[in-house]
């Protein structure tokens, strides 16, 4: 079957989607910022854009390296700071939605930002949470976007950077927290979360993709119900404004 | 009162074994002159702290500077990892406190305020509080709340000796303006016992008191202003100038080893004596001028 878009170009719009207009949405870099100004440009155009370093509703013109590059804060209507942003704004519970993406994540949506383990059983220490942990703590949900590979999601992670449904159940708001997770979307499918357990739950299969090949590059087992439609594939609307307007110089959707 | 110092002079303000909080956010407005300052007067036994760990950080640690880091995880953003700092981390050199943004930010929040503690939500159920909790024990606590009874995570205010922040502007007596985001600069500043301000330019006091509005960091937390033009290179500073990529490429190859780390500081921090001849390895003013931010756009 030929697609004519990228499995990123499928995940940044499936992730605009999880998207309502009005909401508040602390953004890290790379995917969830193209699903970001996507919803933005599209369905959501009073949803509002953070970024943790105290940027609010940027208008990039340029793609950046990273949060710490003045190209993502382009003409920004606030500039200020960590305890602006963070505080005053999720921690007080105002961020309806958290984008975040991992090393690894686990069947309950637990994310690992901070170790990566190699053959020789040694870990290398790798980039830690930044505003991760806060986003999971404290948003009303978080949506992850991580790639379908057995190395990321996994039985068991490494170390718990930010927390997802912890042990399921009700561990997560025996923990204290309340919010969770809402979706995982990788480049093969979209996973939800079941509400008793809190294991996650195959709500979709990307065009092109098989629930063999699903379940066969996942290191746990997800729940499959009877029924598991194809995911909606981008619209030519959106592909145009991805490829000429958000991302032309194709940084993120490589 | 005039605070005007050379780099060198307030740099020597800060024995061996302080806690040094620094301005960086990965690769902007970090306080690299500073940090190579640091190396080359041979200041050791360091307790940094920041919210992101930045490229100011990975350089002192690199440096041998740093026993201690208290940070929320960090990164050179696409151009790499703090590799000196992951470094000192695995071969268990430097003790690392690894927190969250938000966790850092309210621990100099608490100390800028006063404040003997101060309750979080983040942290709870992973895998950073279990391990700060191993690590330094006495940084954190669980207490009812007295109105609700309610279980909170607190933790303890940070108070650094010293806060190193780089600006953009900033008047003789420490009076500073920042243009555009400010992270954790403002509390780390108010928390410390004083601040050493690193300023692109300094201004007349008449000019901050036309817009003092602007001013983020009163000159009564300050003990030393330094001014000194691209102090922050090879990152940025937002309305100044853009971060230098191919400066931050070779430090990046440099971290590799501690042997080619040795040699980058060798050529850029031991073989300049002042920051003047480390801007002249790169092409010095010809070269700086490629840097300057477009007056529109700010980078």
């Amino acid at each position: 079957m030929e697609l004519k878009y990228t499995h990123s170009e499928l995940m940044a719009v499936s992730g605009a989607r999880e998207l309502k207009d009005g909401e508040i949405v602390a953004v890290g870099l790379g995917l969830p910022v193209v699903a970001s100004f996507l919803a933005k440009m599209t369905h959501a155009p009073d949803m509002t854009i953070l970024f943790e370093l105290g940027i609010i509703d940027p208008e990039p013109v340029h793609c950046g390296v990273g949060l710490a590059d003045p190209r993502v804060w382009h003409r920004a209507k606030v500039m200020s700071s960590f305890v602006d942003i963070l505080g005053s704004i999720l921690h007080k519970g105002r961020v309806d939605v958290g984008f975040l993406g991992g090393l690894e994540t686990d069947q309950y949506g637990n994310l690992n930002t901070t170790l990566v383990g190699d053959p020789r059983g040694k870990f290398r220490h790798m980039v830690g949470s930044g505003g991760a942990n806060d986003i999971a703590s404290a948003a009303k949900r978080t949506i992850i976007i991580i790639r379908h590979d057995a190395r990321k999601l996994k039985e068991t992670i490494a170390f718990v950077t930010s927390p997802g449904y912890v042990e399921g159940g009700e561990s997560r708001a025996k923990a204290g927290l309340a919010g969770g997770p809402s979706r995982v979307i990788t480049d093969k499918a979209i996973f939800g979360f079941d509400e008793e357990t809190k294991k996650m739950r195959l709500l979709s299969i990307h065009p092109g993709s098989t629930l063999e090949d699903v379940l066969g590059t996942m290191g746990f087992a997800p729940v499959v119900p009877k029924e598991v439609p194809f995911t909606e594939p981008p619209t030519e609307e959106q592909l145009r404004l991805i490829r000429t307007s958000i991302d032309p110089g194709r940084m993120y959707m490589g | 009162m005039n605070k005007l110092a050379t780099l060198k002079e307030a740099v020597a303000s800060i024995p061996s074994g302080s806690h040094v909080s620094l301005s960086g956010f990965p690769i902007t407005r970090c306080a690299m002159a500073f940090a190579r300052e640091v190396i080359r007067q041979g200041i050791g036994d360091l307790t940094v702290s920041q919210c992101v760990g930045a490229m100011d950080t990975d350089l002192l640690v690199g440096g041998g500077a740093v026993k201690r880091l208290i940070y929320g995880g960090g990164s050179l953003d696409r151009f790499g990892r703090l590799a000196c700092v992951n470094r000192g981390i695995e071969n268990k050199t430097l003790q690392a406190d690894e927190y969250s943004s938000l966790s850092v930010a309210f621990r100099f929040l608490a100390g800028s305020l006063g404040q003997p503690f101060i309750p979080i939500r983040s942290l709870k159920g992973s895998d950073l509080i279990r391990q700060i909790k191993e690590k330094s024990a006495g940084d954190v606590a669980t207490i009812a709340d007295p109105f609700t009874g309610e279980e909170w995570l607190v933790l303890k205010p940070l108070l650094p000796d010293v806060s190193v922040v780089q600006v953009q502007v900033a008047d003789q007596e420490g009076n500073s303006w920042i243009v555009g985001p400010r992270w954790d600069n403002v509390e780390q500043a108010k928390a410390a016992s004083r601040t050493i301000i690193i300023a692109e330019r300094v201004v007349p006091t008449e000019v901050i008191r036309q817009n003092p509005e602007r001013t983020v960091i009163p000159g009564i937390f300050v003990s030393h202003v330094v001014a000194q033009p691209f102090a922050a290179h090879p990152t940025s500073v937002y309305r100044e100038y853009d971060y230098d990529a191919r400066a931050i490429e070779d430090y990046v190859k440099a971290q590799e080893t501690p042997e080619t780390f040795r040699r980058y500081l060798d050529e850029f921090v031991f073989d300049c004596d002042d920051h003047w001849e480390y801007l002249e390895k790169f092409g010095g003013l010809k070269h700086l001028e490629t840097l300057r931010a477009d007056a529109v756009l700010g980078y």
